[in-house]
C-alpha cells in the first residue's frame, strides 16, 4: 500500500528533465556534424573528390564523361582454345587502341613558356 | 695512413657539405626575376583563367583514361589470368604484367591525386599579391603533371607488353595442344 503513495505536486524538476528535448536536438546535431566531417575526410583522402565531375569548376566538362563502359568482365570460367584466346584477343585490342588513342597528360601547359610569363631574358638566349 | 685519414675526413666533410648546396642549388634552380614577377601580376586573371580550363580538361582526362585503365586491369587481365589459370595453364607470365600494370595504375591515380591537389594550391594562391609563391607552387604542379604523364606511357608499355605475353602464350598454347593433337 505503501507503493501508491501519491507523488507530490510540488517535486522539483532537474536541468535535465527541463532541456531534455534541446539536450536531444544538441546531441543530434553534434553526432551529425562529426559524421559529417568523417565523411568529407574519407571523400577527399580517398580520392573521390579528383572524380566528382559535379563539383563547381567542373561544371563544364561533366557532360563530356564517357558513360558508356562496353566492356564486360571477361569470365574466368570456361574453355581455353583457338576460339576464345582470338576472341579475348579482339576485345583487348580494341580496349588497347581506345586506351592509348590519346596521350593523356602530355604536353606541357605548365610551362611559364607557354604561360607566357617566362623571362625574357632567358628565352632569348 | 695520414693520407687515409685525410682522405676520410675530406669524404666525411663533403658527405655533409653536398646535400647543403644540393638544397641551396634546388631551391635556386628557377629564380623568379622582377620582370617575371611583374609579368604574373600583370597576366594574373589570364594565367589563373588558363589554369583552371586546365583543371577541368585534366579532370575529365582522369575519368574518361582512368575508366579504360581501369576496364582493362580488372575485367580484361584479370579475367584471363583466371580463366588460365582455372585450366590449368602457365599464365606466370601474363600474371606478372598484370601485377605491374595495377602498380602502375595505382602510381597513376596517387600521382593524379597530389598533381590535383597540387593545382588546386596553385589556383587558391593570390597570383597579383604573391607572385612567388604562385610561381613556385606552379612549379610543383608541373612537376606533378609530368610524373602524371610518366605514369600513362608506363601502363600504356603495360598494356602493349600483355598483348606480346598473349601472343607468347598462344605460341605456347599452340605448340602444347598440337602435340597432344
Amino acid at each position: 500500500m505503501n507503493d501508491l503513495k501519491p507523488v507530490a505536486a510540488d517535486e522539483p524538476i532537474t536541468f535535465w528533465d527541463k532541456h531534455r528535448f534541446l539536450l536531444l536536438i544538441i546531441g543530434t546535431l553534434i553526432i551529425s556534424t562529426a559524421l559529417v566531417a568523417v565523411s568529407i575526410v574519407i571523400y577527399n583522402v580517398s580520392g573521390s573528390a579528383q572524380l566528382d565531375l559535379s563539383r563547381p569548376g567542373y561544371r563544364s566538362v561533366s557532360d563530356k564523361v564517357d558513360r558508356t563502359d562496353p566492356v564486360s568482365d571477361y569470365s574466368s570460367f570456361g574453355p581455353v582454345n583457338k576460339e576464345t584466346i582470338n576472341g579475348f584477343t579482339k576485345i583487348y585490342a580494341e580496349q588497347a587502341k581506345k586506351a592509348k588513342a590519346v596521350d593523356a597528360f602530355n604536353g606541357d601547359p605548365l610551362n611559364p613558356d607557354v604561360l607566357e610569363f617566362s623571362d625574357p631574358t632567358v628565352s632569348q638566349e | 695512413m695520414k693520407i687515409r685519414v685525410r682522405l676520410a675526413l675530406f669524404g666525411l666533410a663533403a658527405a655533409v657539405i653536398a646535400p647543403v648546396f644540393a638544397l641551396h642549388t634546388a631551391s635556386a634552380a628557377d629564380p623568379l626575376s622582377s620582370e617575371q614577377m611583374s609579368r604574373i601580376q600583370a597576366n594574373c586573371l589570364s594565367i589563373k583563367g588558363s589554369l583552371t580550363q586546365l583543371h577541368a580538361s585534366d579532370a575529365l582526362l582522369r575519368v574518361n583514361r582512368g575508366q579504360i585503365y581501369e576496364s582493362i586491369g580488372t575485367k580484361l587481365m584479370d579475367g584471363f589470368n583466371s580463366r588460365l589459370a582455372n585450366n590449368g595453364l602457365d599464365n606466370k607470365g601474363l600474371v606478372s604484367i598484370g601485377g605491374e600494370y595495377q602498380k602502375a595504375l595505382t602510381s597513376f591515380r596517387t600521382d593524379y591525386q597530389a598533381y590535383e591537389r597540387q593545382l588546386s594550391v596553385v589556383l587558391r594562391i593570390d597570383c597579383t599579391k604573391d607572385a612567388s609563391g604562385f610561381h613556385s607552387a606552379l612549379l610543383d604542379a608541373r612537376t606533378k603533371r609530368t610524373q602524371v604523364h610518366t605514369d600513362v606511357v608506363k601502363l600504356n608499355q603495360y598494356i602493349d607488353d600483355y598483348k606480346t605475353g598473349i601472343d607468347d602464350f598462344v605460341l605456347n598454347f599452340d605448340r602444347v595442344t598440337g602435340k597432344k593433337s
